[in-house]
């Protein structure tokens, strides 16, 4: 059996302001999801962002294609901001 | 010790008072999460903190600092925190360590600990302490914030189960951020201006709760491998997601399988023949400068004063040769070295750097310890 020829999956931003239902191929990767939102919201660009599959509770690694995630038609994707700030005046190291 | 300090949570099902006691726990960055994760920890009773910061308290730390006063404005922010909190519980032993936590923390000592708090301001030393925490084997609590959100990742190094690191979902964009940091790939950029990223209290006492619960596994294990908590401090909503191994991360890739740690002894060429006598190549933990010369003049006027040494010292203004003035120097630095040429810079002497990983990959990896 190969791989289904798209999968339609929701996506939204953490803040769940965004959202959109989207038709994804199984070879697009975490990464290319995750720019594809960026550009699409006008996300702020000074800010890194990672791709979680909130239905099956589990990160998209960047290079992870939705196959290789193991993504399923009508899993909800949620585009995270990578947080590295502690709180202190500069950094630490 | 005056037990009944602790009798409202003896009965908390899955807290064992007596573990917490024997815990040793260090928590990097005394800033808005730092003193909120020492706060609980010490609320907790834990045995040993060490709190490790090399900044100074500014003003402006003080709406989210729980700890710190005006009157500290100026003094080591590691030593204000230690001692403020040494008030709550003085049965739980605090040190500070004031300095640059890459040199302060060594491998033997972070051996020691049972868990390592990452409180720090960026990427970088996210990076670094990751690195420390995986070739100690002593599971990582990294926890980060905004003005909205708090995040916990959890890392069980300690666990001999593979499973994530720190930069094993790191975005691409992450490591280009860092990279801009630096000119000629390792010397830091004098004139960049550092991001400052807006946070509030609330954020970091909730990511200082959740890094704190996440260490001490109050109430016993979540489940195995790595995982990722993000909190919506707006609106309540929150996410916990597994974090899986990437094979290609660049940050654990090359420490599968663990290298096994020994001691250079103050004699890296011994422990070198000893532990790996056939690596014709090692992996530096600090990127070292090898050669220095102006492809202008031709000269080598200051070559003395830099090379052998960390890369680190210095930022891309040595780029500019002092004898003639033209931005023409180049720096040799490298963070992979054959042993030969590692042999004709140093002979004896022991190179810079905290460790050196041979065989990398390889079932006999070692990692020689430099500082110990």
């Amino acid at each position: 059996m190969g791989l289904p020829q798209e999968y339609k999956l929701s996506i939204r931003t953490a803040d769940q302001t965004r959202r959109a239902e989207l038709a994804l191929s199984p070879q697009q990767t975490g990464a290319e999801i995750i720019q594809s939102a960026v550009d699409h919201w006008a996300l702020p660009t000074d800010a890194d962002y990672t791709l979680v599959n909130v239905t099956q509770g589990r990160a998209v690694k960047p290079n992870e294609t939705l196959d290789e995630a193991g993504a399923n038609a009508g899993d909800v994707l949620e585009v995270q901001p990578v947080l590295v700030a502690g709180g202190g005046a500069r950094g630490v190291i | 010790m005056n037990r009944d300090r602790y009798l409202r949570q003896q009965g908390v099902e899955g807290l064992d008072v007596d573990r917490l006691r024997a815990m040793r726990v260090a928590v990097v960055g005394a800033g808005a999460i730092g003193n909120e994760v020492v706060k609980n920890l010490v609320l907790m009773g834990v045995g040993a903190v060490d709190v490790h910061d090399f900044d100074r308290v500014e003003i402006h730390n003080l709406t989210r600092s729980v700890f710190l006063r005006e009157s500290d404005v100026g003094a080591g922010k590691a030593r204000a925190v230690v001692d403020r909190a040494s008030a709550i519980d003085p049965n739980v032993h605090l040190r500070a360590v004031e300095g640059d936590a890459w040199r302060t923390l060594r491998l033997a000592d972070v051996e020691r600990l049972d868990v390592v708090i990452c409180a720090v301001d960026n990427v970088e030393a996210r990076m670094r302490l990751s690195q420390l925490a995986m070739l100690a084997g002593v599971d990582l609590v990294n926890a980060g914030i905004d003005s909205r959100y708090a995040s916990v990742e959890v890392f069980p190094h300690g666990s001999a189960d593979p499973h994530a690191c720190f930069e094993c979902h790191l975005p691409e964009s992450a490591y280009r951020k860092v990279a801009e940091r630096y000119s000629c790939g390792w010397l830091r950029r004098s004139m960049l201006a550092e991001d400052k990223v807006a946070t509030t209290a609330i954020t970091a006492s909730v990511a200082g709760a959740l890094a704190v619960q996440a260490a001490l596994r109050v109430g016993g294990e979540v489940g195995p491998g790595a995982r990722r908590t993000l909190f919506d401090t707006r609106t309540g909503a929150c996410t916990v997601v597994s974090l899986g191994r990437n094979a290609s991360c660049p940050g654990c890739a090359p420490l599968s399988p663990r290298p096994r740690r020994v001691a250079a002894g103050g004699d890296w060429r011994r422990a070198l023949a000893l532990h790996a006598a056939d690596a014709d190549a090692v992996l530096l933990s600090d990127p070292l400068i090898f050669d220095y010369a102006c492809t202008g003049c031709g000269t080598t006027p200051h070559a003395a004063g830099y090379v052998g040494r960390r890369a680190d010292e210095f930022d891309d203004r040595i780029m500019r040769c002092a004898a003639c003035g033209q931005l023409a120097a180049r720096v040799d630095i490298r963070s992979e070295a054959a042993v030969d040429d590692l042999l004709q810079l140093y002979g004896d002497a022991l190179p810079p750097a905290k460790y050196m990983l041979a065989k990398v990959g390889e079932p006999g990896a070692v990692c020689i310890d430099l500082e110990e």
